[in-house]
């Protein structure tokens, strides 16, 4: 059961970092001194965000995941693993460093200057992209357990 | 009142803290890209960084967060900052980005 739940809270903490990125792309579209705090500390609950993930997720990851890879490699759907998690796996860390990006580029002079406005925009837009990409990964891993176990004889 | 720059855009910085970490940002994800293929490829370098921490993915993380971090503060520290229009730091960011993901994602298609 606890193990279920370090898994659930994967995504879980994914997908509430990118609405925190989408929250960070919208108000910085209408940047002002008066919610430049708000993109601040947004962009910074984001990185915060995606670091759990990374956490909790890479937690199971080295210590579970062994027993899945194991039924995905048996199933028909092999390459949930040999393409989904190992691609899903390494992108994952450039999504952290992103992340951690979009947490400094937030504290610049976002509500006076377009350079560090449109760069604001630009990172938030990618973690959102490559979040849902990481999302997608995950259910096409899931699904490559799923499909393992249907297809044991009974 | 709100005062948005607007004298040359096309030439203005997001900031040098911002450079410099976007800078390091783009060199550490083709880094770490290059890095899924050594290890992919090589047996010992793959065992050398299981040495390292007990699993080979969690030693890539740690070198990954670690040369982003020095080189970030490294960047930044630089005598007058790094010189980047803003638009140069996005194309440099997301680039890297693109060819990053393409890189890992074509080794393992």
């Amino acid at each position: 059961m606890s193990n279920e739940i370090i898994l659930m809270l994967h995504p879980t903490f994914g997908v509430l970092a990118i609405i925190a990125s989408v929250w960070v792309f919208v108000e910085t579209l209408n940047a002002r001194e008066v919610n430049v705090g708000r993109i601040r500390n947004v962009g910074v609950l984001a990185a915060v965000l995606m670091w759990l993930a990374y956490i909790v997720g890479g937690y199971w990851y080295v210590v579970f995941y062994g027993a899945d890879k194991a039924i995905i490699n048996a199933g028909p759907w092999p390459f949930a693993h040999s393409f989904f998690m190992e691609t899903k796996e390494h992108v994952f860390l450039m999504l952290l460093l992103l992340t951690t990006f979009l947490a400094i580029a937030v504290q610049g002079e976002v509500a006076k200057v377009k350079a560090a406005r449109d760069l604001v925009l630009w990172v938030s837009g990618l973690v959102v992209l490559m979040g849902l990409a990481m999302e997608g990964a995950g259910a096409f891993i899931s699904m490559g357990v799923k499909v393992a176990l249907l297809a044991k004889p009974v | 009142m709100v005062t948005i720059q607007t004298a040359d855009d096309a030439t203005e910085s997001a900031g040098a803290t911002a450079t410099a970490f976007g800078i390091s940002y783009a060199i550490t994800s083709i880094l770490s890209a290059l890095l899924v293929i050594w290890k992919e490829s090589s047996e010992s370098v793959h065992n050398a960084l299981t040495a390292i921490t007990g699993h080979h993915w969690v030693t890539h993380g740690v070198l990954d967060v670690i040369i982003f971090v020095v080189l970030g503060l490294v960047l930044s520290r630089m005598g007058g900052g790094i010189r980047m229009t803003g638009n140069g730091l996005i194309a440099t960011v997301v680039g890297a980005t693109i060819i990053s993901g393409l890189i890992i994602a074509g080794y393992f298609l």
